[in-house]
């Protein structure tokens, strides 16, 4: 969960509810609401959500920048089911630096998280 | 398609400038799949890469995403290869519903006769069509052919100094890695996600290259600086999102 790492990291006051789908208007992450949603709607199956979500997102944010968003949610497609087949834990030094934060977000209700052990 | 190329992927539905490190990474990915691997040949990669995609639209699977138990209703897999029907399960199980994957499940799948080599191969293949096709999905442009499958054998290469007992399957730490791995990792923080596949280390070196391009390479995850045309916020609040969708604990 390096999202608040780098909150931290870079003086931003991030708002973690964001991660669960809950975007306020002081997410502090520029086009929060446009990206969650539309990370969900590639997620999703509903077409027409995915086209205008994709159109809003385009809206705001740079030609290259869609582009990175993209390449992100195939990136973590990826990487979540690795780690879910093969029961790797956390890594050693994320797991201090993000035991706050998976906390506040309950993570631990995923069935994945008696897979992953975290110290 | 029979070879991939740059010039044969078509991101022109995008409308959108797709960098050049983006194209050469899903041309090595679709190159890496149709060649044999260590203990699939090129077919059986191509075959568990379509399954991965079919699994999407497989009712069984749709059922079962449905349901409280990931394993009923019984019944059979809508399948578009003449793979053995437990790889089929695996493949559609990795592509569909991951986040209730246990470790009993993995057992049970050793117990059935999988060698742990072998399913590495598998759950790299399958989740690499993963990886490309949700990134074909939010750019808006249909998913890449698959290609026609290279002649050869597995090679049947194992690493030499993988240790079990920190996952599911043995992994290849950075201190034991030599010989032909003594230069598989990148940097000094290696992070469990790119040791998962190291029974396969040709699947490691493509997900390092997949994660540069795509996200951020491994050797730099830590240093909260790096960022791309999206700030690094932006990214991570996509990465989180995606992982909390997928219920991913990792």
């Amino acid at each position: 969960m390096l999202l608040r790492v780098s909150g931290q990291m870079t003086g931003a006051d991030v708002d973690m509810a964001a991660v669960n789908g809950h975007v306020s208007d002081q997410a502090g992450i520029a086009h929060a609401a446009e990206l969650v949603a539309f990370t969900e709607a590639v997620m999703g199956t509903d077409e027409a959500a995915l086209e205008t979500t994709r159109g809003a997102l385009r809206a705001v944010l740079s030609p290259e920048a869609f582009v990175d968003a993209c390449a992100v949610i195939g990136a973590f497609n990826v990487v979540d089911r690795i780690a879910d087949s093969t029961g790797i834990p956390l890594d050693e030094p994320m797991v201090a630096m993000t035991e706050e934060v998976r906390a506040d977000l309950d993570l631990a209700r995923f069935r994945s998280s008696a897979n992953t052990p975290s110290g | 398609m029979t070879t991939p190329s740059t010039s044969t992927l078509d991101y022109s539905a995008a409308r959108a400038p797709v960098r050049d490190d983006l194209r050469e990474t899903h041309v090595a990915m679709l190159e890496h799949l149709r060649q044999p691997g260590s203990w699939f040949t090129g077919a059986e990669r191509l075959a568990l890469a379509a399954e991965s995609r079919n699994a999407l639209a497989c009712p069984l699977c749709q059922a079962r995403k449905a349901s409280l138990s990931p394993e009923h209703p019984a019944g059979e897999h809508a399948r578009v290869s003449d793979l053995p029907e437990a790889l089929v399960e695996i493949a559609h199980r990795i592509r569909v519903d991951p986040q209730r994957l246990s470790r009993e499940w993995f057992d049970r799948v050793r117990t059935a006769g999988l060698e742990e080599g072998p399913y590495v191969e598998l759950v790299g293949v399958v989740t690499f069509t993963a990886g490309i096709d949700h990134f074909c999905r939010a750019l808006g442009i249909p998913f890449f052919t698959l290609p026609e499958p290279a002649p050869g054998a597995p090679s049947h290469y194992a690493p030499a100094n993988t240790r079990s007992g920190t996952a599911w399957v043995p992994m290849l730490a950075p201190e034991d890695a030599t010989g032909p791995e003594a230069n598989l990792y990148e940097g000094e923080f290696v992070p469990n996600i790119a040791r998962a596949l190291s029974l396969v280390p040709d699947h490691v070196r493509l997900l390092q290259s997949e994660s540069a391009s795509h996200y951020v390479a491994m050797a730099a995850i830590q240093d909260p600086s790096v960022r791309r045309d999206l700030d690094r916020l932006q990214i991570e609040l996509v990465a989180a999102r995606v992982s909390a969708m997928n219920e991913c604990f990792y």
